[in-house]
C-alpha cells in the first residue's frame, strides 16, 4: 500500500529540464541581444566610417581648392591691377581684352598640348570668359587661347549680377563627354583705384579630383542643377537618384540615404560643394556600397552565432551541472516528504486501527456489560431464593449472604465498566446544570455513616454555605461517591476524613484528605489507571476501576482530579470542577 | 626754307592782324562737378575712374567752340608735348586740334610704355627710357576722347581730347575760361567735364563783343 519513497523519478527529470530550460532561455536572450547590439554597434562603425571618410574627403577637397582659390584671388588681384585690362574694360575697347589678358593667364591656361600630364591641372584652367560689370559674358573675338565653349555654354556662364567675392559653381559640357562637368569659379576684378568690382572673370576647371580609390566600390560624382554625374551609375538610376540628391539637399546641406543601384544596396552621401553661390546647387556625392558592410555584419553574424553556440554549448553543461545541484535539495525535499507521507499515511492507518480498536473494544465492554448485567441479576434473585428457604443452616445462610454481596459487587464492576466502555466509546454526553455539590457531600457522607463498619471514622468538613458546580448530578454524586468511598476504604481504624472546598476563580476546588497507610511512591502514578489498587491487599473490597472512572467523568466535566498529597499517613485528593455560572 | 617760313608768318601775322578786327571773345563760367575724394580715391590719380566715367581730378572743364568756321589762314599745327615726369603725366589733360602731333618725352629714370585702348587713337609706344631718341610721338588724327596709360604704371593715365576746332581752352579750377579770337558766327559752345559729360549750348558772336556764356 506505501510505495518506495524515490517512486517519481520522471518528476525529478522534469524539475531538471525546467531548470535547464529556463537557464538555456536567458542564455539564449543574452546572446541574441548581445548580438543585436554587436550588430547595431558594428552598422554604426561603419556609419561613422563612411562619414568619416566622406568627410575626409571633402576636407581635401576644399583643401585643393582653397588653395587653388587662394592663387586665383591673387591672380585676378593682379589682373585687376593690370592697365591693359583696366584699358580694355574701361576704354571700351572690349576686343582688346582677351589679348591683354592673354599675356597674364598665360601660365595657368591649359593649353591642348599640354593636357598629356593628367595630375597637375588642379590649377590650370581650360577656359575663362570675363563678366562685364552687369555680370553677362564679354564674348571673346576668337577661342584660341581662352578655351573652346559653346555658344550655349558660355551664355551658361552669366551671372545675375557681378560676384562681390569667389563664385563656384559647375557646369555641364557637350564638347566634351569624357569630362562632361567643369568646375567654375568667379572672380570679381575690382579696382585697386576705387574698390569697384569693375567686372569678373569666369575660370572653368576639371572638378578636383580625389576618387583614387576605385577599387572599394566607392562611386564618387556630382549633382549639377538636378542632373547626377555619376559614371557608375545606370543613365535610367541617374534620374531617380538626383531627384532624391535635390530634394534631401534642397532640406539639408548635407546628409546621407540609402540607394539601390544596379542591384546593390548603397549609402549615398551628398554635400552642398556651393551653398548660396550665384550659380545653380551642385553637390558631392558618393556612394559607398553595403556589400562589405553586409559582409561584415554577416562575418559578425557568423562570428556572434559561433560564439553563442559555444556559449550555449558551455551553458547547457553548466547548467545541467547546477541543475542537479540545485535539483538535489528538491529531490531530498521531496523524498523527504514523501517519507513524510509515507510516514503520516501508516500513523493514520494506525489512528484508524486504533481507533476502530477502540471501537471495537468499547463495543465489547458495553456488550460485555449487557451481556454480564442480566446473569448477575438472575444470580442475586437465585441466591436470595435460597436465603429465603428454610432449611439453611446458619452457615450456609452466612455463606449465601457474603455470594449475594459478590453479586452486588460484580454489579457494581459492570456498571462502572459500562460508564467506562460509553466514556471511551465517547457517547457519554453531560446535560449540564447546577449541581448543590455541598447537598451532594453531605448525602454521601450519610450514606458513609450508614455503613456498617467496626472502625470509627472522624469525619471533617470544611465547606461554603453554598457550593454549587456545572455538572450532570449522578455523574458528579458519581465522582463523590467514589473518593468518600476511597476515603474510607484506605483510612485507618480511628482515622479521620477531611472534606474542604473553596472557590478559586471560576472553579471550585475540593480536597477530600484521609488518614492511612498513604499510597507508596512507586504506585502514585498508576493508581489512575484501571484495574489498579494502589499494592493494597485482596481484603479490601473494590474493584480498582472507581479512581480512573472520577477521573474520566471529571475530566469529561470539564474538570480534573488529582493526587494533591501522598505522605505516609495522608492522602489527599483534590477535585477540580466547574463553577456553576462561570463563563465556559 | 628759313626765308620762306618767316613770309609765310608775316602773310599769316597780317591776316591774322585783319582778322583781329572782327574778333569776339567768350567769357564765363562753367559750373564744375564737385571733387569727389571718396576714401577710396588714390590721390596718385590725376585722372580718376569712377562707374566707368573718367574725369580729372581736380575738376576741369575744357570749352571750345564748333561749327562751320569761315575758311581762313591757319597757321600750321605745332607740337604739344604730355611728359611722364615723377611717374605722372604732365599735363594729365591736354587738349588738342585734329592733326596734333604729341610728343611723350619720359623725364623719370625709369621706363614707361605709354599706350591707349581708346578708339579715337590706338597706339602702343612700347617700353622706353627718357634717352629714348627721338622723342615718341603720336599724331591724333581723329576727334575723340583718347586716354593715355602706362602698361608699367598701373596708376599713370591722362586724358586728350582731341577737338576738330582750333577754339577751345582750358578753363581754371574754378571753372573760369575765356575764349578769345573768335570769328563771329552762329555756333555751338560746348564744354567737355568728363568722358561722359559734354554740355552744349549754342552762342552768336558779335564781332568785337564779349558775349558772357555760363553752363549751366
Amino acid at each position: 500500500m506505501i510505495s518506495a519513497p524515490q517512486a517519481k523519478p520522471s518528476t525529478f527529470a522534469g524539475f531538471r529540464l525546467k531548470l535547464l530550460v529556463a537557464m538555456m532561455l536567458v542564455v539564449s536572450a543574452v546572446a541574441a541581444v548581445a548580438l543585436v547590439f554587436a550588430q547595431r554597434s558594428a552598422a554604426a562603425n561603419a556609419q561613422r566610417q563612411f562619414e568619416r571618410e566622406f568627410s575626409d574627403r571633402l576636407a581635401s577637397l576644399h583643401a585643393v581648392e582653397d588653395v587653388r582659390n587662394g592663387v586665383l584671388a591673387e591672380r585676378c588681384r593682379e589682373l585687376a591691377l593690370r592697365p591693359r585690362i583696366h584699358a580694355a574694360l574701361e576704354d571700351n575697347a572690349l576686343d582688346l581684352l582677351y589679348p591683354s589678358a592673354r599675356n597674364e593667364l598665360v601660365d595657368i591656361m591649359d593649353e591642348p598640348s599640354a593636357s598629356a600630364e593628367p595630375r597637375a591641372y588642379a590649377l590650370h584652367t581650360r577656359f575663362y570668359r570675363f563678366l562685364n560689370g552687369a555680370g553677362r559674358v564679354i564674348a571673346p573675338p576668337e577661342s584660341r587661347g581662352v578655351g573652346n565653349l559653346s555658344a550655349e555654354e558660355e551664355a551658361r556662364l552669366s551671372l545675375p549680377r557681378t560676384p562681390d567675392r569667389p563664385e563656384t559653381g559647375y557646369l555641364w559640357r557637350q564638347s566634351s563627354p569624357g569630362e562632361p562637368i567643369d568646375e567654375l569659379i568667379a572672380m570679381p576684378i575690382v579696382s585697386t583705384e576705387t574698390g569697384e568690382i569693375i567686372a569678373a572673370i569666369v575660370l572653368g576647371f576639371r572638378p578636383v579630383d580625389l576618387d583614387s580609390r576605385p577599387a572599394e566600390g566607392i562611386k564618387s560624382g556630382l549633382c549639377v542643377g538636378g542632373r547626377l554625374y555619376l559614371p557608375a551609375l545606370a543613365s535610367g538610376e541617374k534620374a531617380t537618384v538626383a531627384a532624391q540628391v535635390a530634394t534631401a539637399a534642397a532640406a539639408h546641406s548635407e546628409g546621407s540615404f540609402a540607394v539601390q543601384a544596379g542591384g546593390a544596396l548603397y549609402r549615398l552621401f551628398y554635400k552642398a560643394l556651393n551653398p548660396g553661390s550665384l550659380y545653380p546647387p551642385a553637390c558631392e556625392v558618393i556612394l559607398y556600397p553595403l556589400s562589405p558592410l553586409l559582409a561584415i555584419e554577416q562575418n559578425l553574424l557568423w562570428k556572434y552565432a559561433f560564439a553563442a553556440a559555444l556559449l550555449f554549448v558551455g551553458a547547457l553543461a553548466a547548467s545541467h551541472l547546477l541543475s542537479i545541484r540545485l535539483s538535489r535539495p528538491v529531490e531530498k525535499l521531496a523524498v523527504d516528504s514523501e517519507e513524510n507521507l509515507t510516514q503520516r499515511k501508516r500513523a493514520e492507518d494506525a489512528l484508524a486501527f486504533t481507533s476502530q480498536e477502540l471501537q471495537r473494544s468499547a463495543r465489547f465492554s458495553a456488550d460485555a456489560s449487557h451481556q454480564l448485567k442480566t446473569p448477575v441479576t438472575v444470580l442475586r434473585a437465585g441466591l436470595e431464593e435460597l436465603m429465603a428457604g428454610e432449611a439453611l443452616s446458619p452457615a450456609g445462610r452466612e455463606e449465601i449472604s457474603d455470594l449475594i454481596h459478590q453479586t452486588f459487587r460484580l454489579t457494581s464492576i459492570v456498571e462502572d465498566l459500562l460508564l467506562l466502555s460509553r466514556l471511551d466509546a465517547g457517547r457519554l454526553s453531560i446535560a449540564f446544570s447546577p449541581v448543590d455539590l455541598r447537598a451532594l457531600i453531605e448525602a454521601g457522607l450519610d450514606d458513609l455513616g450508614t455503613l456498617p463498619e467496626e472502625s470509627e471514622l472522624k469525619i471533617e468538613t470544611e465547606l461554603p454555605a453554598a457550593l454549587s458546580v456545572a455538572g450532570e448530578k449522578r455523574y458528579t454524586a458519581l465522582i463523590l461517591q467514589n473518593l468518600l468511598e476511597n476515603a474510607r476504604k484506605y483510612n485507618q481504624p480511628g482515622g479521620r476524613i477531611r472534606i474542604a472546598a473553596r472557590e478559586e476563580g471560576d472553579w471550585v476546588v475540593l480536597t477530600i484528605g484521609n488518614t492511612g497507610r498513604g499510597i507508596p511512591p512507586s504506585a502514585r502514578e498508576h493508581i489512575f489507571e484501571r484495574f489498579h489498587r494502589g499494592g493494597v491487599g485482596e481484603d479490601l473490597p473494590g474493584h480498582g476501576l472507581g479512581l480512573n472512572l472520577a477521573r474520566e467523568m471529571a475530566r469529561i466535566h470539564g474538570g480534573e482530579l488529582r493526587l494533591s498529597q501522598a505522605s505516609e499517613s495522608w492522602t489527599e485528593f483534590e477535585l477540580r470542577l466547574r463553577r456553576s455560572g462561570a463563563s465556559a | 626754307m628759313t626765308f620762306r617760313r618767316a613770309a609765310a608768318l608775316l602773310v599769316l601775322s597780317l591776316l591774322t592782324a585783319g582778322s583781329a578786327l572782327a574778333q569776339a571773345t567768350i567769357a564765363g563760367r562753367v559750373t564744375l562737378p564737385k571733387a569727389r575724394p571718396g576714401p577710396v580715391m588714390n590721390k596718385r590719380y590725376a585722372i580718376v575712374s569712377r562707374g566707368g566715367v573718367l574725369s580729372p581730378y581736380p575738376p576741369v572743364a575744357v570749352v571750345y567752340l564748333e561749327g562751320a568756321f569761315p575758311a581762313a589762314p591757319r597757321p600750321p599745327l605745332g607740337t604739344k608735348q604730355m611728359k611722364q615726369q615723377d611717374l605722372a603725366f604732365v599735363p594729365n589733360l591736354l587738349a588738342i586740334e585734329v592733326g596734333t602731333r604729341v610728343e611723350f618725352p619720359n623725364l623719370d629714370d625709369t621706363y614707361h610704355n605709354i599706350f591707349s585702348y581708346s578708339a579715337a587713337k590706338r597706339f602702343d609706344l612700347g617700353r622706353y627710357r627718357s634717352d629714348e631718341r627721338p622723342i615718341p610721338a603720336e599724331v591724333f588724327d581723329v576727334a575723340g576722347l583718347v586716354t593715355v596709360r602706362c602698361d608699367i604704371h598701373e596708376h599713370m593715365r591722362a586724358l586728350i581730347l582731341v577737338l576738330a576746332t582750333p577754339y577751345f581752352v582750358l578753363s581754371d579750377t574754378e571753372g573760369r575760361y575765356r575764349l578769345e579770337n573768335l570769328p563771329a558766327g552762329h555756333y555751338r559752345l560746348k564744354a567737355w567735364l568728363d568722358s561722359k559729360t559734354t554740355l552744349e549750348r549754342p552762342v552768336d558772336l558779335q564781332a568785337g563783343a564779349v558775349l558772357p556764356a555760363s553752363f549751366p
